[in-house]
């Protein structure tokens, strides 16, 4: 059976196994179902959302605008992805979520995750772990953004973002589609327009990178990793008891 | 408002020399700027080719100014630098 949560399943059990009833207990959680067209806002800065949104398909930003009218995007979101988990107890959204691609959002009211939270307290613990990690991918971005190279790291965010979109069974063996355009990848690396078509020329002069209109393909792995100093262990993807 | 003065330099990017200025502000290095493609701007608002800041001192430098877009001519990249010579303490 194909079910509507099947992304963020896979994405909780990379970390660890869910019962069947906490899976049931994620669809049940839905009660409704959108479509929000790219560059839309899927929810603005300074609302008090009472419903937050899992990501199904397509690519989400987290930005918020400074008074230059620059733009930072200060997450990136694929499928199985909560946009917003955070308003269920922040209340107040301190950032705006963008739709990047044409997104498929399901909703899912504060009072269902509340009624999760009193009746999983392990499905609790691993939306909670969602956060976490969510938390430390910001860590991750802050310091590859203050000391890295530009190159680096933009082969740092390639790397992430392939490893991010197989575990949630979107990647096509080294290939992912990745519909993100120079400006968008400029707004979350801090890099101007220029530099972003450079560091990808680099990559890809290097061997590292290629792509074909979206389709983004790692030509060698460990040479990107190499290049980005990436390690996942910030994206803990080990199965293990949480 | 001080003098400024262009001199042409050859800037090292993309592996190679590619057509640049050196703007100096009586005498003073305050900006390097280099020639792009339009294809190297891909994904600017508008795709255009002119003229980048690759890098700016005081006033022009990055403790008190964002990079700017590409500048369609030298006349807009010169009215940027001039704005921000007089901007003073006016981080942008």
């Amino acid at each position: 059976m194909t079910r509507m949560t099947t992304p963020l399943i896979l994405k909780l059990e990379q970390r660890d196994q869910l019962s069947d009833d906490e899976k049931r207990a994620l669809d049940n959680a839905i009660s409704r179902v959108r479509v929000v067209e790219a560059d839309e806002d899927i929810v603005r800065e300074g609302d008090r959302p009472n419903e937050s949104s899992l990501l199904l398909d397509g690519f989400a930003a987290r930005y918020k605008l400074v008074s230059n009218g620059r733009r930072q995007i200060s997450a990136l979101h694929v499928a199985g992805d909560f946009l917003d988990l955070h308003s269920f107890l922040l209340k107040t959204m301190d950032y705006g979520v963008l739709a990047l691609t044409t997104c498929r959002i399901a909703t899912v009211p504060h009072a269902t995750l509340e009624k999760i939270t009193d009746e999983f307290p392990h499905l609790t613990r691993m939306l909670w772990l969602n956060t976490l990690i969510d938390g430390a991918i910001h860590r991750e971005w802050l310091t590859a953004m203050g000391r890295l190279s530009a190159t680096a790291h933009m082969a740092h965010l390639i790397c992430e973002l392939y490893l991010r979109l197989k575990v949630v069974g979107r990647a096509e063996g080294d290939s992912v589609q990745l519909p993100i355009t120079q400006a968008e990848l400029g707004d979350t690396l801090g890099l101007s327009t220029v530099h972003v078509n450079r560091v990808l020329q680099e990559l890809r002069k290097e061997g590292l990178i290629r792509f074909q209109g979206d389709a983004l393909t790692i030509l060698d792995w460990e040479r990107l990793k190499k290049v980005g100093e990436f390690t996942p262990t910030y994206l803990s993807l080990q199965n293990e008891d949480r | 408002m001080p003098e400024i003065t262009l001199q042409p330099i050859s800037v090292m990017t993309d592996g190679g020399g590619h057509e640049g200025q050196l703007v100096l502000a009586a005498g003073h290095l305050v900006a390097v700027l280099s020639r792009v493609t339009a294809e190297e701007t891909l994904g600017e608002r508008e795709q255009i080719e002119g003229w980048f800041l690759e890098a700016g001192f005081g006033p022009c430098g990055p403790l008190m100014s964002v990079t700017p877009p590409v500048f369609t001519d030298l006349d807009q990249a010169l009215a940027w630098v001039r704005t921000r010579l007089e901007a003073g303490f006016d981080p942008s």
